[in-house]
């Protein structure tokens, strides 16, 4: 018997280690899973920014219509506006003009339509239709938000700057400037189309 | 000349005579004779002497109008510039320059929303004849003590084309004439 159990020993050692040896680059493979997915985590809350700032900073609005108001800005001009944590920014090719968040006094937002075909050459081209199609084309048109940022320079005169943005692009202007800090007053809505008199 | 042509002629030279006697009498009968009551000399004779000016804004409680802001700050953004192109003034201030409060001879601008039609652009270029957008204001001279020197009505519009907003500028412009006439 003692013959038999030393000759079955070794067979059930080798047995053991080749299992061993089997399971090992699964459970290799495994823990590098594993290692691999919480260094990931770990990178991720390491590159997580802080807590989200006061300030905000939106992306720039294209295309935007500075009808008046700015300092150096031509009338009717079309740039890029800008929320700046310190500000808003209008830039129109080598022009750029600053409104600081602490010279606001307050910001109007309305809502207009403007004509499809418009402008010199379009008010033309509606008028050459024959049989009245100029008229016709005059029926189209698009909504726009006019945003009216009222401010003082640094004598403190007054100063009034209005832009036309895309429908819903002036809103988002005015929250951004208001969770900069600006200042807004409650305001009263104007009634539509009809002649007033005090 | 024979005398039955003689004769012709002299009644023709009458008839014309007589007609342009009846006319010159209607003439003078018509003209207007002098009127009970005295009319007030017209404004645009008064002239104002100004170096400076000051453009007051009009406050949003100032009347019961409700005027879109737009509307008000077109109007005096427009004034301010077409007041920069009369050429009048060394200095024009805007409301609450502390600038002009040294200023001599300044003359202080404010002008008093009277009515307001918003108007459509669409239905003025769909129709051409409603829609118009029209803003009338009284313009008010006043020194700086207060005491009103000139008041006049001006009336911006615009009828066919062009945005609501042109309105304003049309306003400006009538304003800077007047300012023209008078300083």
């Amino acid at each position: 018997m003692k013959i038999r159990s030393s000759r079955i020993k070794p067979c059930m050692k080798s047995k053991q280690q080749e299992i061993v040896w089997r399971l090992l680059p699964p459970a290799g493979l495994l823990i590098f899973a594993v290692a691999v997915v919480l260094l990931t985590t770990a990178a991720s809350a390491l590159n997580r920014q802080p807590a989200t700032p006061q300030v905000l900073q939106s992306k720039p609005f294209p295309n935007v219509k500075c009808v008046i108001g700015l300092e150096n800005v031509k009338p009717n001009v079309r740039g890029t506006l800008s929320v700046l944590p310190i500000g808003l920014e209008f830039v129109t090719g080598n022009t750029k003009a600053n409104i600081s968040i602490a010279s606001i006094l307050d910001i109007f937002t309305g809502q207009e339509s403007r004509q499809d075909v418009s402008g010199p050459i379009g008010t033309a081209a509606k008028a050459a239709i024959p049989y009245g199609g100029g008229r016709v084309v005059s029926l189209f048109s698009h909504t726009v938000e006019v945003l009216t940022v009222e401010y003082e320079d640094s004598n403190g005169g007054f100063h009034g700057a209005i832009f036309v943005l895309g429908e819903g692009k002036a809103t988002a202007v005015k929250d951004q400037l208001v969770a900069n800090g600006a200042k807004v007053t409650t305001h009263v809505q104007a009634p539509q189309q009809e002649e007033q008199k005090p | 000349m024979k005398p039955r042509t003689k004769s012709v002629f002299q009644s023709v030279f009458s008839v014309t005579r007589g007609s342009a006697a009846v006319l010159m009498a209607v003439s003078i009968m018509a003209q207007p004779g002098p009127s009970a009551k005295p009319e007030p000399a017209p404004q645009q004779a008064l002239k104002l002497t100004a170096s400076a000016i000051q453009l007051e804004r009009s406050s949003l409680t100032e009347t019961d109008l409700v005027i879109p802001e737009d509307t008000r700050i077109s109007t005096y953004e427009n004034l301010i510039i077409q007041l920069n192109k009369t050429n009048k003034f060394q200095h024009v201030y805007r409301s609450g320059d502390r600038n002009a409060a040294t200023a001599p001879d300044l003359v202080i601008l404010r002008l008093i929303p009277e009515a307001f039609t918003p108007g459509s652009q669409k239905l003025r270029e769909v129709t051409t004849v409603a829609g118009a957008t029209s803003i009338k204001v009284k313009i008010q001279f006043s020194s700086r003590d207060g005491k009103i020197l000139l008041e006049k009505e001006v009336k911006g519009t615009v009828r066919f084309y062009g945005e609501n907003l042109r309105a304003t500028s049309d306003l400006a412009k009538k304003v800077a004439g007047v300012v023209k006439k008078i300083i």
